[in-house]
């Protein structure tokens, strides 16, 4: 399928035609009218910019523009209009490839879902995954080349390549970690072509510190891969390895199926975690321990101490104490590890210094768990050299004007890069410099020239999947705005000439296909993968030098315990290193702990907030107070955010936050705390003053209680107690008037549980394994076109997602507070209460058992919101899709995002979810296409949204009627309730209570 | 048992030895002469807030619902609130007139006319609110029954629904039942003005009433049945407003006891406003001979007990939530008084509750001064007592992650305070065309209109002395 034979990816209709009026278009930057708006506004004042935007469509309309339609000639293979055509591809991150499959109408890409032939994802997708289809029909992304901060062209760009870029010259390429195997051929070709050309490989939060570990460990760089699904014991040292890290989809359906608990006979994995923060992963957790950051290495080292008298490997540790060895917790670990031979696992923070990782390597290969719960692997790209202090030395040589010229890839120094590196003024010295970049962002206005990057969606390339399974990427649009791969610019360099990437991604594949190519890549294009192909697991043991590199360094590893106040610096789990912060869909979905939307905040616990002087924030209190932190010789002001259950001493901020002038959505939104991050203090400053500030600023979040009151929503047991009592959850509310053994309460409606209809839809929760991470929340706004309604209307409390996770807090709040997560999403009750008090009738069942919201009829009085016991109705109090759709420069362009089998809500109408009954339209079409007559799709054939994109599987959906169906069968689990089952509204969704697998000992 | 009783006569409706020409020029003068100074000045104000609500609409339809400060748990804020509270005033009215009515009550005929006005613009204030609170205003006639090719019929089931009829329905009998009772007063109106557009107006309305024998006997038969038809209303009307609350699923509106406490709060918060106006206009306009001392004290007493009841409400909520058993109404109820919006209740039951109870004191309720202020803090209390309602149960119900806290924004505000322009901007046009007093009524509960000469006994009374 390659772009020379089918020209079937277009921009739209329009070019594909080829019109004058479009050519215009394209050539002028923004649509008549738009670009009279004046530079300089932020997305404080973006609803008044889209008013004002509003206001100049309306003079636009005065006369009507003439739209002309061009039918095919020849209709392109599979187009079919109004029908959905799939393409796998995947989607790169950071130095490993996920597989997708990415749902496209008319030629663009509207959804994205994973594939399921891919072993890391089995048709599951990651937040991020989720949102690039916004990122794709981003109007703010870099639209032109420039050079100087100038408009330039293509060509200029390529003859100055072409004309600077001789062999001699001192080239240096900093790029993002980047797995695609045509990339690293055109870096072997560069370095072998410029003698003097240098590749440093940089990411703000990358593996980096874990290949160092395994270096120390095993003497060369090896990949950590977990393989969490065979752990019986899993401890994490600081590791949010289902939140944001590396190949968390995988990791999540890992997680969740060692945790799927059919009845009582099963048993399901037992999660350590030991953090200072609370993270997704710690809250997941079935004993949590909080320490500050600084304390994770010095409990390691303890642990493995107390380990080395069973396993001669860590024999090393045997002269090691400190006062964590005395812990209990360092006892029952050890206890954990030695009775799980094998089947444990240990995991720390990707962040976390290189000899925390040997350490951890150490025991995981004394304790016999490297084969079976973790791997290492060989994966040849990757540098043999520190790639930090790789940076550092270019930085050194950028300044002291030892490079002619800098080509940077994707990655975006000028506002990661450690702060005492002073990358931005290095890069001054730089004669030549590159940036190729998704925005005209903080480096690209640094450099020389600034190439406009495609999106994945829109380019060829190739890749590994995090443990060595190649995939391909494939375009699924012609780049929107013209814009380049890496291999295009890559290409550029090594061959002097232009390349077609496609071609150049091919001829990568020819010798690792080997025979019979053509068909081989026919199958790799359709599945998406070559199944066979992974990076090979190293044969490990310790390396000569490890036990005098790690005794070497006992005198350094102390507990820092109550002294001082530490900041911790991680990724966002939404932004990651703040290259997504443009996306407003990610900017929208609630933090997965703090349900805190379009900001960055110092966390901390509530002890540590009451030292700094931090009020007690009152129920409905928007504003918060701020800190101000000197660190590292920088003071930034951060508003404070207590966390129950947070380590006491420690404040930890997201990065990736504080971006100006890279577009509307990312432009002074957070704070940037990049300025106190260091190479010394990567992850965590030990010491820092802070005071707090007499300013407030105001939070937005979508959830502002955070105890369940004792209320019945999420029900939880422990292991043990479920095998006492299995249907502990059904039996833990008294329901009125139902009778043993009966499935509803009597009631005093009329009502026909199924009326003479199949299908009848339901769903299934399971509270076991949603870990909380919120892509339900994002794929639903996806595929049901809901639109983002910015921070200000988000702290009014107007947040506009259908499906929600509500997360509670439980325990002590000043101590280990625990937490439940529960997504909550249109429950379709049989007797829903909505439906009885709307004077229209705008909202209604139908006859496959769904709770309907009919637009058309809505005329907006609230009564259905009011009543909905679970608040999940969402009402458009203002023309919240104008705003996001039809504001802004190019509002076509996020247009193309939309699902069009979903329509878009006017203001003043009630929405929610729907069980996304275009799908079910879909299915019962085709069923019935199929069969002629039976409008019951097969089980499994209709999958919401939530339920395709959830990584733990922990959704199921389908028909009610057919006893064999997976959701009818679930529904027969022991632990299935139904939440607020007293009122008698009879919901369809059911939850599966929460299993927590305590250890006696330390409950 | 010998005990020594004595007959304490009923003090006289009408003081001040006045005659019935002399009770008509009181009234009709008013309305005949030129306006004074001040009633233009107060009218300019009124005219001003009308103005101000007209804005506030107009910005709140252009703009849509998020100009105010609803949110997701709390579809229903002021708006609502607005409503509730204005129909609520609008119940004193029909009351007076009606049910006084049919309970032979003389002393209502002082009041009636303008307690009935009052509950016309009270109406009008209130149904604006159910109007301008959907989101799109533009379809707002969906949901009145209306045949169309589709057979799409409003949801009957819906207290919104029964809402729209029950609102309109009490409008348009309160309405009538105003008018019917004015025609005599603007046949008066009619024969004394000089000005001949005056004469044409009011002779239009009066509807060429001369007075005549069976033009009264009519006029009695058609009062009674309008009486008749909406003593019922006064009950159903605030019955089913509170239905909009009781039918739902929501703890603290979910209540058996709203239909009997919403109609004792609306009659309560109604003769608090009669109150407050009646004190100033019979100050003003020197109506003290009609509206007496008297008439003030039987309104508090009245004021006293659906305090009471009120307040019993109030209590035996909290006792049926403990009752019940249900711990999400049980947490409602508790959160209400001592939760995030405790203010708003302390404040409710100190203005509702506590504050009434100054009239068991005889000196209170027949205290100008303390009649006022309390009417006054009545209505505050009332207006509480619907927010505390729609709000407190919708901010905090079921589901904790969901809770939120309203606040109003300033749209809300002004909108609010638009209202009164609306309504002052009425009344005050009512004050000076139309005959405030029903002075046919009044001059019927005089003892002129009674004209007999001989006690039960037979003996002669001595006409003169007594009527002073």
């Amino acid at each position: 399928m390659s772009k020379k034979k089918q020209n079937t990816y277009w921009r739209s209709l329009n070019e594909l035609a080829k019109n004058k009026e479009y050519q215009q278009f394209v050539e002028r930057e923004f649509p008549e009218g738009a670009s009279e708006l004046k530079e300089g506004y932020s997305r404080r004042n973006f609803l008044q910019i889209m008013g004002a935007s509003i206001a100049l469509a309306g003079f636009a309309a005065c006369r009507k523009p003439v739209k002309k339609i061009v039918p095919f000639t020849n209709m392109p293979e599979y187009m079919v209009p109004g029908q959905q055509v799939f393409y796998a591809t995947s989607a790169p991150n950071n130095g490993y490839v996920t597989g997708l499959l990415v749902e496209t109408n008319s030629g663009r890409p509207t959804k994205i879902e994973g594939n399921p032939y891919h072993p890391a994802s089995k048709g599951a997708t990651n937040i991020q995954h989720q949102a690039a289809t916004l990122n794709l029909y981003d109007p703010d992304r870099g639209r032109f080349i420039r050079k100087h901060g100038e408009r330039s062209t293509w060509n200029d760009f390529v003859s100055t390549l072409q004309a600077e870029l001789s062999s001699e010259k001192r080239i240096a390429i900093l790029a993002e970690p980047n797995s695609s195997p045509t990339i690293n051929r055109f870096k072997r070709q560069i370095l072998s072509n410029h003698p003097n050309a240098k590749w440093v490989t940089y990411s703000a939060f990358g593996e980096e510190n874990q290949l160092l570990g395994s270096q120390i460990a095993f003497g060369r760089k090896l990949r950590v891969s977990p393989v969490v699904e065979n752990a019986r014991i899993i401890i994490s040292l600081d590791a949010d390895f289902m939140g944001a890290s590396s190949d968390n989809v995988r990791n999540i359906r890992g997680f969740a199926d060692g945790r799927r608990i059919a009845n009582t006979n099963d048993e399901i994995n037992r999660l350590y975690v030991v953090e200072s923060n609370y993270s997704l992963t710690g809250s997941n957790a079935d004993h949590r321990l909080r320490i500050k950051t600084a304390d994770i290495k010095p409990f390691l080292y303890a642990l493995a101490s107390r380990l080395s008298s069973n396993y001669p490997t860590l024999s090393p540790f045997s002269t090691y104490t400190n006062s964590f060895s005395a812990h209990e917790w360092v006892d029952t670990l050890a206890e954990e590890i030695i009775s799980n031979g094998g089947h444990s696992l240990l995991m720390a923070g990707a962040d976390h210094d290189a000899e925390t990782h040997a350490v951890v390597a150490a025991i995981n290969l004394a304790a016999g768990n490297v084969g079976n719960t973790v791997t290492y692997l060989e994966v040849p790209h990757i540098d043999s050299a520190n790639q930090h202090t790789a940076l550092s030395d270019l930085t050194e040589q950028m300044r002291s004007g030892e490079i002619d010229a800098l080509i940077m890839l994707g990655t975006n120094p000028a506002f990661t890069a450690p702060s005492n590196l002073n990358f931005s003024e290095a890069l001054q010295n730089v004669p030549l410099s590159v940036h190729l970049g998704d925005y005209y962002e903080e480096t690209s206005k640094l450099s020389t020239w600034y190439v406009n990057r495609a999106h994945f969606l829109e380019y060829w390339g190739d890749g590994y999947d995090y443990t060595g399974i190649p995939s391909i990427i494939q375009p699924m649009i012609l780049p929107l705005f013209n814009g380049k791969s890496e291999i295009e610019v890559l290409g550029l360099i090594a061959t002097g000439s232009e390349v077609d990437a496609a071609d150049e991604v091919k001829s990568t594949w020819r010798p690792l296909l080997g025979s019979n190519f053509e068909t081989k890549w026919q199958q790799v294009l359709h599945d998406g993968l070559a199944k066979d192909l992974t990076f090979r697991s190293a044969d490990v043991r310790l390396a000569g030098n490890f036990t005098r590199d790690i005794t070497s360094t006992f005198d350094r590893v102390s507990v820092v315990g109550d002294n001082g106040l530490e900041v911790t610096i991680k990724p966002d789990p939404k932004l990651l290193d703040g290259s997504l912060a443009n996306n407003a869909w990610l900017q929208e979905l609630p933090d997965p702990m703090t349900k805190i939307t379009w900001d960055n905040v110092a966390l901390v616990s509530p002890n540590t907030a009451e030292q700094l002087g931090v009020s007690r924030r009152r129920f409905g209190q928007t504003d918060v107070n701020m800190v101000s932190i000197s660190a590292n010789g920088v003071q930034i002001s951060v508003p404070v955010w207590v966390v129950p259950g947070h380590a006491d001493g420690n404040i930890t901020i997201y990065a990736g936050y504080g971006r100006d002038g890279i577009g509307k959505v990312a432009d002074g939104v957070g704070q940037n705390i990049y300025t106190i991050r260091t190479t010394d203090t990567p992850l965590f400053i030990s010491s820092a003053s802070v005071s707090l500030l007499q300013q407030t600023y105001d939070i937005a979040t979508v959830q502002d209680h955070h105890s369940m009151e004792g209320r019945p929503l999420v029900r939880e047991a422990s292991l043990t107690e479920y095998r006492e009592d299995p249907r502990f959850a059904a039996d833990m509310v008294y329901v009125p008037g139902k009778k043993d053994g009966a499935e509803h309460p009597v009631t005093l409606f009329k009502a026909q549980t199924f009326p003479e209809h199949q299908p009848q839809w339901g769903m299934t929760i399971d509270l076991a394994t949603c870990i909380g991470c919120g892509v339900c929340t994002i794929a639903c706004q996806s595929e049901n076109n809901i639109p983002v309604i910015g921070k200000e209307e988000v702290r009014r409390g107007r947040e506009m997602h259908w499906m929600r996770t509500d997360r509670y807090f439980s325990g002590d709040e000043n101590g280990d507070a625990k937490v439940v997560h529960q997504p909550v999403t249109c429950m379709h009750c049989e007797l829903a209460p909505c439906e009885q008090v709307c004077p229209v009738a705008a909202t209604t069942h139908s006859d496959d058992g769904l709770n309907q919201m009919t637009y058309n009829r809505c005329i907006g009085t609230r009564y259905c919101a009011n009543n909905c016991p679970f608040k999940v109705r969402r009402f458009n109090f203002f023309n919240y899709p104008k705003y996001f759709l039809t504001g802004g420069d190019d509002p076509e362009v996020v247009q193309m995002a939309m699902n069009p089998d979903v329509s878009i809500r006017f203001r003043g109408i009630m929405e929610k979810c729907t069980y996304c009954v275009q799908r079910i339209s879909r299915g019962k079409i085709a069923t019935k296409l199929e069969t002629g007559n039976s409008i019951k799709p097969a089980d499994g054939t209709v999958k919401t949204a939530c339920q395709q994109a959830c990584p733990a599987n922990a959704i199921t959906f389908g028909d009610l009627t057919d006893e064999q169906s997976i959701v009818s069968r679930t529904k027969k689990n022991d632990r299935n309730y139904v939440m607020l089952e007293e009122l008698g509204i009879r919901p369809r969704t059911s939850y599966l209570a929460k299993i927590r697998n305590t250890n006696e000992k330390l409950a | 048992m010998s005990q020594k009783t004595t007959y304490i006569p009923e003090p006289e409706l009408v003081q001040g030895n006045h005659t019935f020409g002399s009770i008509t020029s009181l009234v009709a003068d008013i309305v005949e002469t030129p306006a004074p100074r001040w009633w233009y000045i107060v009218f300019a104000i009124s005219s001003l807030l009308l103005g101000l609500l007209l804005a506030m609409l107009a910005y709140l339809i252009w703009k849509g619902t998020g100009v105010w400060g609803l949110q997701n748990p709390v579809g229903w804020g002021w708006a609502i609130v607005n409503f509730v509270w204005w129909v609520g005033i609008g119940h004193a009215g029909t009351l007076i007139s009606a049910i006084l009515f049919l309970f032979r009550q003389g002393w209502r005929t002082a009041i009636n006319r303008f307690a009935e006005a009052m509950t016309i613009f009270a109406v009008m204030c209130a149904g604006i609110f159910p109007a301008v609170h959907v989101g799109r205003i533009w379809v707002i006639y969906w949901v009145f029954p209306l045949p169309n090719q589709m057979q799409m019929w409003p949801n009957f089931n819906s207290p919104l629904l029964w809402d729209v009829f029950a609102v309109s329905t009490y409008f348009t009998v309160s309405l009538l039942f105003w008018y019917v009772g004015l025609v005599p007063d603007l046949a008066t109106l009619r024969d004394r003005v000089k000005s001949k557009f005056g004469k044409l107006i009011y002779g239009t309305f009066a509807l060429g009433w001369t007075g005549g024998n069976r033009q009264w006997q009519h006029y009695e038969k058609s009062y009674l049945i309008l009486a008749g038809l909406a003593t019922p209303l006064v009950l159903s009307v605030h019955t089913i407003v509170s239905f909009d609350f009781a039918v739902s699923i929501i703890p603290g509106w979910h209540t058996t006891i709203f239909p009997p406490y919403f109609v004792a709060g609306a009659v309560f918060s109604g003769f608090a406003m009669v109150m407050t106006l009646m004190l100033i206009t019979r100050k003003i306009y020197g109506l003290e001979d009609i509206m007496t001392i008297n008439h003030i004290e039987k309104m508090n007493i009245i004021i006293l007990v659906t305090g009471n009841m009120v307040g019993f409400a109030y209590i035996m909520e909290f006792f049926i939530a403990w009752y019940s058993g249900f711990e999400y109404e049980k947490f409602a109820f508790v959160n209400r008084a001592f939760g995030p919006y405790a203010w708003a209740y302390w404040i409710m039951f100190l203005c509702n509750v506590i504050s009434p109870q100054f009239f068991w004191s005889k000196k209170m309720r027949t205290s100008i001064t303390a009649s006022f202020i309390l009417s006054i803090v009545v209505n505050i209390g009332m207006w509480f007592e619907r927010f505390v309602i729609t709000v407190t149960s919708l901010a905090q119900d079921y589901i904790p992650a969901s809770w939120g806290y309203y606040s109003p924004t300033w749209v809300d505000v002004l909108t609010y305070v638009g209202t009164f322009g609306l309504f002052f901007s009425h009344f005050l046009l009512f004050l000076r065309f139309l005959p405030m007093v029903a002075i046919a009524e009044v001059k019927m509960v005089m003892p002129q209109a009674d004209p007999h000469y001989y006690d039960e006994d037979g003996n002669e009374l001595n006409q003169a002395n007594d009527s002073k």
